[in-house]
């Protein structure tokens, strides 16, 4: 069979359509995500600007006097009504402008874009060893169900999900520091060496994690009846593994690597305060404990931004992986 | 016929002993009670909730948890005081068994907040579904992309830092991660043909919800309360552990290991024994978590 | 030389605290060419003994305790992973029960078809897929829907790809597992006719799973009957359909309604399939047999030779070749 009488390969894969569609579709998901943080911001702004306590106090504090509260309140819109505040906070935010810190009264821009990079790079650390620990474990741990390495792996993980974030920082100060010198105990200024243990710290929950519902989604995918096919097509133990079940048992794993980027960032606030790093973080902390609204709410939606880039590439990654879902999409954007 | 066959087997239990099956309830147990690490993480559990309610049999809250001993400063375990003596002088055995009943309570009554309004919430979403769905899915979906730490954080950071106020703020932190449970436990139950039965028959959808899909659903909301209660015990003691929680003196796991951090270089049980307690708590309920799933889903059992 | 051969194949699922005794000594012959019928209900051990053909029993649980498995001459249960893997799929082929969960949901059908020639026919991609358009196109299913995912495909659709998957090599024996039970009763005709046809065209020997004995008078030439994994009674479609003679069967048939007359009432079989974990003594189908004699229930019988074709396991013909099951048991 020569296969003359039927369309030419290009023919096909151009009716595929693997990307088109796409570009759509995730600018729909940016659109979409507008609201969000919308929304978002409306919460956090009403949760702060419920918080008791007169804001002009806290930046006046010794000098603080009922007309210079009075005029420093017009000065900075405060005596307007809750909701012109807020759309001004907003037409700020979507400038840029994140208003100016109560405390330091500097830009809380700048302090993000000073603090964020270091934040950035613990979380980016963090999930690379998450993934390339975590994952080939837990495959190799799936495809010896019962070996003596894969119970190993089961135990050191559910002990890795039960581990305190701040005890586990705490005890690798204590060993690598302490006693053994190897790795600064804080600050950022020792480049990689900085980052080491606060990324294993803020991971390690996270590795245990991923490897854990890597193994168990190996496991559920090796039983499936496209596995029994793809066998008996004379495809070999391995190849069945890498080609068939392996990308089928990734969907749950992916979704626990970016569903948890959001407990990733909860633990970054722990992390650094334990490795005394000046990230968003424990600059969150910080003025959370100094009152500093513009602060807390700046730190507040850069993370949530963060959260919800990273929920949108794991969709990304989904569609790319699961035509079911790209179709899904492709329906969405259609409509 | 069928009316005496009916009689004869009144009860179900009588049901099951005449045909040699046993009880749903006893099968599950069996089930349970073959798990070994289920069992190991119940026990381990009930010792520290059985710790934290003799905790003033143990130790005098007064007398000995809060009761500063100079002279005894950062003593190492002894016969007096097995675990040692923290930075302020303080018995920290007393300490720890004082600090369960905090992180327990706070814990179970978060979720506890949590489960009523992200229960109700997600009940209600999963069961009508269309617009009371999208509605209730959407506003979560905002909260979920702030970390429920953060969002407890921000919670914390304007009703303050009472023991109340941290049960309700880390409730409400968890409710949209609760009601995506319910929601999805309901859904999936929703359609089953038992459902469809009971509504063929005129049920009105408030039996519906009580009566048959919750009762069915009630398994894998139970496996998450569990894994979430050891959740929301951690969130307490990083909170804590911060300065936004529990305050000192009250003893209370996570702010412990913070005061005691400065001094864990010479004296290594102040920080050792607080992260244990908390350690061991959460390993208790993850293992019990897994093991309920296992023996409420035996198809997951690997 | 026959297609297949199977001697006294005993399969075991073994899990933490029973054994389950799936098969327990099958044997049956397909010549080359022909099709076998291999007919009984659920859990009578007809997909084990389907898979042991392939050497694909699920491990660790099951394994196969003894036997041999001769295919075109060759004992399959002998050779090793690599020989094995050769042979999967380009000697031997299976279309699955259930097309919904046979497919992998995350590649093209087109990929699916193509990794078996690719693996065997020792050709590039491009061409693998040619041919896999080619198959696609030869069980009814356009080839510009090659690049298409499971999920966008019907039932019937599916079972078409997966059918293709299974001839793309065109193996000398296919199996076809129950290949119509999920499908519509309008689709069921279309594929089990597909499959006679492709079957016919490729002259290969065939071994049809199935519990309804309207497939088998359809496709088959001879019919083995299995129930709790042994085979009862075996022959061609003539001796099966005309001559029955063991009681199993029997039943098997009065279980059918009979659409000429209506008005007689069916007649299932009494109680249930035995617990595979558990099986009686003797014969397993004793308990439920109308014929049951004492030796029964104390001895297995053996395979009897009634003809040259037509083969059964019964009491009833240790002295006799004649039809016993006029003659109702007095014990």
């Amino acid at each position: 069979m020569g296969g003359s009488s039927y369309p030419p390969l290009r023919a096909i894969y151009k009716s595929t359509e693997r990307v088109d569609g796409m570009y759509k579709y995730i600018l729909g998901r940016l659109i979409v995500l507008v609201p969000v943080i919308l929304a978002l911001t409306f919460v956090v702004f009403t949760i702060m600007y419920f918080t008791p306590g007169d804001p002009t106090a806290v930046i006046l504090g010794n000098e603080y006097s009922e007309e210079a509260s009075s005029h420093l309140k017009a000065q900075l819109g405060l005596d307007k009504p809750f909701f012109v505040q807020y759309v001004n906070y907003v037409a700020g935010l979507c400038q840029g402008n994140f208003g100016m810190s109560y405390i330091t009264r500097a830009p809380v821009g700048q302090q993000l874009s000073a603090r964020f990079p270091n934040t950035f790079k613990i979380v980016i650390a963090a999930m690379v060893f998450t993934v390339v620990l975590g994952i080939p474990i837990g495959v190799y741990s799936a495809t010896k169900p019962n070996s003596v390495f894969s119970n190993i792996t089961m135990v050191v993980g559910l002990l890795g999900v039960s581990l305190p974030i701040f005890w586990l920082g705490l005890m690798l100060i204590l060993l690598f520091s302490v006693n053994l010198g190897w790795l600064p105990s804080s600050g950022m200024d020792h480049g990689f060496k900085s980052i080491i243990m606060p990324a294993v710290a803020v991971g390690a929950n996270y590795m245990a994690n991923v490897m854990r519902t890597t193994r168990s989604s190996m496991l559920e995918a090796v039983q499936q009846d496209y596995i029994r096919t793809a066998r008996a097509k004379g495809v070999s133990r391995g190849a069945v593994i890498r080609r068939h079940a392996l990308p089928n048992a990734l969907m749950p794993t992916i979704t626990v690597v970016g569903m948890n980027m959001g407990a990733l960032l909860g633990g970054v606030v722990l992390t650094e305060t334990v490795f005394s790093i000046p990230g968003t973080g424990r600059m969150l902390v910080e003025t959370i404990k100094s009152r500093d609204t513009p602060s807390v709410l700046g730190c507040l939606v850069i993370m949530a931004l963060c959260v919800a880039i990273s929920n949108l590439i794991v969709d990304l990654i989904y569609a790319y992986i699961d035509p079911r879902i790209k179709a899904q999409y492709k329906k969405e954007v259609a409509q | 016929m069928i009316e005496q066959t009916a009689k004869a087997y009144a009860t179900r239990k009588e049901f099951y002993r005449q045909f040699g099956r046993k009880s749903r309830g006893a099968q599950m147990r069996r089930r349970f009670l073959k798990n070994k690490t289920a069992v190991i993480g119940m026990i381990l559990f009930l010792l520290i909730v059985i710790t934290a309610i003799c905790a003033p049999l143990i130790a005098d809250y007064k007398g000995v948890a809060i009761k500063q001993i100079r002279s005894e400063r950062l003593q190492p375990p002894s016969a007096r005081h097995w675990l040692g003596v923290d930075e302020m002088g303080r018995d920290v055995l007393a300490r720890i068994v004082h600090g369960a009943r905090i992180s327990l309570v706070v814990g179970i009554l978060a979720i506890g907040v949590s489960l009523l309004i992200g229960g109700t919430l997600g009940a209600l979403a999963g069961f009508y579904s269309g617009w009371v769905d999208n509605v209730i899915m959407r506003a979560m979906d905002v909260f979920l992309c702030l970390p429920d730490v953060l969002l407890a954080l921000a919670i914390v950071a304007s009703f303050g830092t009472s023991q109340v106020n941290l049960i309700i703020s880390i409730g409400l932190a968890f409710t949209p991660k609760m009601s995506r449970v319910v929601r999805a436990a309901v859904m999936s139950v929703r359609s089953n043909e038992y459902v469809e039965a009971a509504r063929s028959i005129g049920a009105r959808n408030g039996r519906i919800i009580l009566r048959h899909v919750l009762i069915n659903c009630i398994g894998p909301i139970i496996v998450q309360v569990t894994l979430y209660v050891a959740n929301a015990i951690l969130t307490v003691s990083a909170l804590s552990f911060i300065g936004l929680g529990i305050q000192a003196p009250t003893p209370e796991w996570g702010n412990m290991l913070a005061s005691g951090r400065d001094y864990a270089r010479d004296a290594v049980h102040i920080v050792m024994a607080p992260g244990l307690a908390i350690f061991f708590t959460i390993l208790s309920l993850n293992l019990l978590g897994d093991g309920l799933r296992d023996t409420l889903d035996p198809r997951l059992k690997q | 030389m026959d297609t297949l051969e199977i001697k006294n194949l005993v399969v075991e699922y073994t899990s933490d605290d029973e054994t389950v005794h799936a098969v327990n000594g099958v044997d049956m012959v397909i010549p080359s060419g022909k099709t076998l019928g291999l007919v009984g209900e659920t859990g009578a051990g007809k997909t084990t003994t389907a898979l042991s053909i392939l050497n694909l029993v699920p491990e660790p649980q099951g394994r196969i305790v003894s036997g041999e498995v001769f295919l075109e001459g060759g004992n399959i249960l002998a050779m090793g992973e690599k020989q094995l893997q050769a042979m999967r799929g380009d000697r031997v082929a299976m279309i699955f029960q259930d097309p919904m969960t046979s497919l992998n949901p995350i590649q093209t059908v087109g990929e699916q078809i193509a990794e078996g020639i690719q693996l065997h026919r020792k050709v590039d991609a491009k061409e693998a897929l040619r041919q896999a358009i080619a198959m696609l196109e030869m069980v009814g299913i356009p080839g510009d829907r090659a690049m298409e995912y499971p999920h966008q495909f019907s039932g019937g659709m599916k079972q078409r790809v997966v059918i293709a998957i299974a001839l793309a090599c065109r193996p000398s024996l296919l199996i076809a597992d129950e290949p119509t039970t999920a499908l519509d009763v309008t689709i069921q005709a279309q594929v089990l006719k597909l499959i006679n046809e492709l079957r016919e065209k490729e002259k290969m020997s065939m071994l049809m799973i199935t519990h309804d004995l309207g497939i088998v008078a359809e496709v088959c030439d001879e019919v083995a009957i299995m129930y709790a994994g042994r085979v009862v009674e075996q022959g061609t479609l003539e001796d099966i359909f005309d001559n029955v003679r063991h009681p199993y069967t029997r039943g098997l048939f009065d279980s059918l309604p009979d659409i000429e007359n209506r008005r007689t009432e069916l007649k299932p079989i009494k109680g249930m399939m035995p617990d595979p974990t558990q099986l009686p003594p003797g014969c397993p189908f004793h308990p439920r047999c109308d014929y049951a004699r004492p030796e029964c229930g104390q001895s297995m019988p053996n395979a009897r030779r009634l003809s040259n074709t037509h083969l059964v396991r019964c009491h009833l013909y240790n002295h006799t070749t004649e039809d016993m099951l006029g003659v109702k048991a007095d014990a």
